[in-house]
């Protein structure tokens, strides 16, 4: 491997790694294989489909895909449930078609990360075949068995509307075995050895292969203690330490992003020791902010939005935070308090069939009634707020989703790519889609795809690729510090963003009425406002406060113009 | 050299805005007393003058700058030859924050700072626009120094209560940092105070009033209730009861408690309604409602248990607090402006300030509606947040340790009435398309 100073080249190799914090500037997109594109007819989506879709993303202006699990699974749970690390789920492809994946987004300058669950494996792995036929072999400690199923009763049960316990009795061994989330998924034993090599030997595997990262799965479950909550225990960090350690040797230039649902304080860990720069994770999810930022639109208020990022710890200096608006799971609850989730229960939910586990599941447009200023002011704070943003597939042309399919399938139907059969995702019999494309008439396929959208120069497609072109030309948005400014007017947040000389200053009004407000700018005395949009300077900042009027639901972003040195003698 | 610059004074300072004596005639203006902060080009004085206006004579407070040449940005503080009110040059002000964090003494005036405070004296000022009565001073982000203008011999209340409850580790007050006092008819008697500036703070008024909008904008769907709309306030309104509570408590542990007993409660009672008889004489409107006014002020007579008094806010309403990112912080320890300090320190019921903060929200609820063209229209969404908001204060209130049932909830009636009396008078007088507000606190039917 060459050097890591080199310049930074338009096109790069992994042979050359030359931008290791690329992911705090990037643009993250989340794809669910399955629902993207289907190249061979059979009504699932697949790798190769993704691959023929890479130039549209590319268009977008996306960065690097986040692909959720696509390993060999019996799919009892979307794919978290894996039976074999080392094989791509046949109905996506097989891992030439994974190889050549990797290759051509590079080639594109996008970057490609995948779900990767540690915590457990489907019973249907090997591993967990051997380990309840034969306690007694190699991987008869694999998992967390026991006798009893009094150990560990600190430990909440996360899926509680289907699993009574966090541990099930196995007939075949007769012991009860340890399971975090559905009675299907054993816990792996970290405590074993074994387990942590083989895990470390998967991730090997992948990496080889050229992946640039993982977003890693339920990471705070992986060791269990008595006593404890068995989430966050130090145990747990120690191995991902180890893991990081051994990404960092062999792999310059990749990702780890921790899926940890926790609060800010407790997810911060997971970044590791400050001092180093951060030596765990580079990445992690912020969960309670996004369910705040629709908590804050509804209140007409900048307080929920204010008070988590108040609340949110800083984080070592390599590191980034995740943020999302909306993903594969249903809008997450865990972490607003009780008052808080009555609130956006009746706001968000009003039928009940939109609510899933602890959560909401609906995709973005229809949670914001479709409202174009909403959705825009929502987009323009999840490219503004501090961290990476991650968007979700089908969420840039607004689209809807199907509160009547089980689970959270709502929100992952098929892509919709024209106003064709089967919405330009496969041209299959429609009865055989994975799930049916989405028929209403305000979000069917026929009103919103990509193709309607690409050609109309003021469609939310174009919008949105235009407002991610201006993020990444601010690279002080992915990099900058977050200072919020004092605001006259409840209703808007003002803050802005900063890199050295790099400013930029961002107001959203929550409110749905038009408000005036006045910033307290006097540190950027002498500085002209420029909009980024339209690039058009508004009045110099002055010693009083800066008044500026924003429509309903309005926003701006502008950057600050060095002080011009012609001011006062 | 005195004698002009006493001259331009008197003409000067009829037009500030924190002159307590506009519309009369100035008498005389002299220098009381007069201390030199920093010579040279600019220099800086620090002035307490004396007006004179129709045999009352008020001391005001004056920082006051020197420079050979006015440059533009100061046109606006010029008083003359050359004097211009300092306050408004932050080239000037930092020598206060040098002097607080020194501990200095320039003459007379002494500066101090709180035990343990780091002052940064490197921040540079801005006056805050729009006071009445005093001059204050935002410095960068960091403080803010509130200058008394008039002066009132005495320790002022806010100083006073704000270092006690930060004793005491308050987290509902704005941390204090320092302030100058001065010997004046042999009191110890404050000229300035500044706490920390609250950067990303709102007032409760201004969230209250978006709250408000939001519900007005559902006039059309009186379907959905003011709970299920996106800018419910309660939850706020909650912690604010809350808060005032703890901040109650705190005030009692570091200040003397009294009780007053019932037949003072009684003469209490007494007083109570012969303003009432009075207000009903000056403003007819009031007349009808009069009946229940007396008969909460009876049920008042009748309290037979001694009542507890302590120190208070004293002009506590939704104006007063400050909603920072944790807390709600209270402002303001100062007692109803105007009025003598003995009688803005003296002990009082803590429903006295409950009783202002409901009839806050109350004005939060109707003001919007005042001269509306669909006032009328809206009126059951503005009696259904005032409602709402009011519950939710008194129950975070209780919950944190306050006292609003039995005796208390008598009390609080009279007190709510009391203040509504008196808001009927003052609107009468300055604003009367305003006067509906307090009125409807008497057909209120909870």
């Amino acid at each position: 491997m060459s050097s890591a100073s080199q310049p930074v080249p338009n096109t790069f190799t992994h042979e050359k790694p030359r931008d290791p914090h690329w992911y705090k500037r990037a643009v993250f997109y989340e794809v669910l294989i399955r629902g993207f594109a289907d190249s061979n007819g059979d009504g699932t989506g697949d790798i190769r489909g993704l691959i023929d879709r890479l130039d549209y993303l590319q268009w977008l202006g996306v960065d690097c895909l986040w692909l959720l699990p696509l390993y060999e699974s019996p799919l009892r749970d979307g794919g978290y449930d894996i039976s074999d690390y080392t094989k791509i789920l046949p109905d996506f492809g097989d891992l030439g078609d994974f190889i050549r994946l990797v290759d051509e987004a590079h080639k594109r300058g996008m970057r490609v990360i995948a779900d990767l669950v540690m915590n457990h494996t489907s019973d249907q792995h090997p591993w967990f075949q051997a380990s309840r036929h034969d306690p007694e072999g190699p991987y008869g400690d694999f998992y967390v068995w026991s006798d009893t199923d009094e150990k560990y009763k600190d430990a909440r049960i996360i899926f509680v509307d289907t699993e009574s316990s966090n541990w099930t009795y196995d007939p075949v061994r007769g012991q009860y075995y340890w399971h975090r989330f559905f009675h299907h998924q054993p816990d792996l034993n970290y405590e074993n050895p074994a387990v942590q090599e083989a895990m470390l030997e998967v991730l090997r595997f992948w990496l080889d292969l050229g992946i640039d990262g993982f977003r890693l799965d339920a990471v705070p479950y992986l060791f269990e203690k008595e006593g404890t909550n068995c989430e966050n225990l130090p145990e747990t960090h120690a191995y991902l330490k180890r893991v990081r350690a051994e990404v960092e040797r062999l792999y310059p230039d990749r990702v780890l992003l921790a899926e940890a649902n926790q609060w800010p304080a407790d997810v911060v860990d997971y970044f590791g020791d400050p001092v180093t720069g951060g030596d765990e994770c580079h990445m992690a999810f912020h969960f309670p902010l996004m369910p705040r930022i629709f908590m804050a639109v509804r209140r007409e208020s900048r307080y929920p939005i204010s008070e988590i990022l108040a609340q949110t710890p800083k984080i070592p200096e390599n590191c980034q935070w995740g943020i999302f608006l909306r993903n594969h799971d249903e809008l997450t609850l865990e972490m607003v308090t009780d008052e808080e989730r009555d609130y956006m229960y009746s706001e968000y939910a009003k039928d009940p069939r939109m609510r899933a586990n602890v959560g909401i599941r609906r995709r973005l447009a229809p949670l914001l009634e479709n409202d174009r200023n909403q959705i825009e002011l929502f987009t323009a704070l999840l490219l503004s707020l501090p961290g990476s943003p991650v968007l979700y597939y089908g969420d840039e042309i607004g689209m809807g989703d199907n509160i009547w399919l089980g689970d959270r399938d709502g929100v992952r139907t098929p892509m919709q790519w024209t106003p064709d059969r089967n919405a330009g995702f496969s041209d299959c019999d429609p009865g055989r889609l994975y799930l049916p494309v989405i028929m209403d008439p305000i979000y069917g396929y026929q009103a919103i795809n990509v193709e309607a959208q690409q050609k109309n120069t003021g469609s939310l497609l174009h919008w949105t690729r235009r407002m991610i072109e201006i993020r990444k030309r601010h690279p002080v948005f992915g990099l900058g510090e977050f200072t919020e400014l004092n605001s006259s007017n409840p209703s808007v947040l003002a803050f802005v963003r900063e890199l050295g000389a790099d400013r930029v200053l961002c107001v959203n009004n929550l409110s749905r009425f038009p408000q005036p407000v006045e910033l307290d700018l006097r540190r950027f005395e002498g500085a002209t406002p420029v909009e980024c949009m339209g690039g058009v300077p508004f009045p110099p900042i002055g010693e009083l406060p800066y008044l500026l009027t924003l429509p309903g639901h309005g926003f701006y972003w502008f950057t600050l113009s060095p002080t011009s040195a012609t001011e006062e003698s | 050299m005195t004698k002009a610059l006493e001259g331009l004074l008197a003409g000067w300072i009829g037009h500030q805005r924190w002159f307590a004596g506009k519309g009369r005639a100035i008498d005389g203006v002299g220098i009381e007393s007069d201390v030199e902060l920093r010579s040279g080009d600019p220099g800086l004085r620090h002035l307490i003058i004396r007006v004179e206006q129709a045999g009352a004579r008020d001391r005001y407070q004056l920082l006051l700058g020197t420079r050979g040449e006015i440059p533009p940005r100061l046109e606006y503080a010029h008083i003359g030859d050359g004097f211009y009110d300092a306050a408004h040059d932050p080239d000037l002000t930092g020598l206060l924050l040098e002097a607080m964090a020194r501990g200095a003494d320039h003459g007379p005036l002494r500066f101090r700072h709180v035990e343990g405070a780091e002052i940064d004296t490197t921040q540079r000022s801005l006056v805050l626009g729009a006071e009445q009565s005093n001059t204050s001073l935002v410095f960068g982000e960091s403080y803010i120094c509130k200058l008394f203008r008039r002066l009132i011999p005495g320790v002022n209340p806010e100083l006073e209560i704000v270092t006690a409850l930060a004793r005491r580790g308050s987290p509902h007050i704005a941390k204090p940092y320092g302030w100058i006092e001065i010997d004046l008819d042999g009191e110890d008697t404050t000229l300035a105070f500044m706490q920390q500036f609250l950067t990303t703070a709102n007032d409760g008024w201004s969230l209250a009033l978006a709250s408000v909008r939001d519900l007005y904008g559902y006039a059309s769907q009186p379907e959905i209730p003011a709970s299920d709309v996106g800018g419910d306030f309660s939850a706020e309104a909650h912690r604010l009861g809350a808060a005032t509570a703890r901040v109650h408590r705190e005030l009692a542990a570091a200040f003397p408690t009294d009780t007053i007993d019932p037949p003072e409660i009684k003469r209490m009672a007494e007083r109570l309604r012969a303003r009432l008889d009075q207000m009903i004489l000056d403003v007819p409107a009031l007349r009808g409602h009069d009946e229940v006014v007396h008969a909460a002020y009876d049920r008042l007579a009748e309290i037979d248990h001694p009542i507890t008094v302590q120190r208070v806010h004293g002009d506590y309403h939704l104006g007063q607090v400050m909603r920072t990112h944790a807390e709600w912080v209270i402002l303001d320890f100062e007692g109803e402006p105007g009025q003598p300090l003995s009688e803005r320190r003296a002990l009082d019921s803590p429903l006295r300030d409950v009783a202002g903060m409901l009839r806050s929200f109350d004005y939060a609820s109707r003001h919007l509606l005042m001269d509306h063209p669909e006032g009328a229209h809206l009126e059951p969404r503005a009696a259904e947040w005032s409602a709402r908001n009011r519950a939710a204060f008194l129950a975070g209130y209780t919950e944190a340790g306050g006292h609003v049932t039995g005796d208390d909830a008598v009390l609080l009636r009279a007190l709510e009435y009391a203040k509504a009396v008196y808001e009927v008078g003052y609107e009468s007088r300055n604003r009367p398309s305003w006067l509906p507000i307090p009125l409807s606190a008497f057909t209120r039917n909870t």
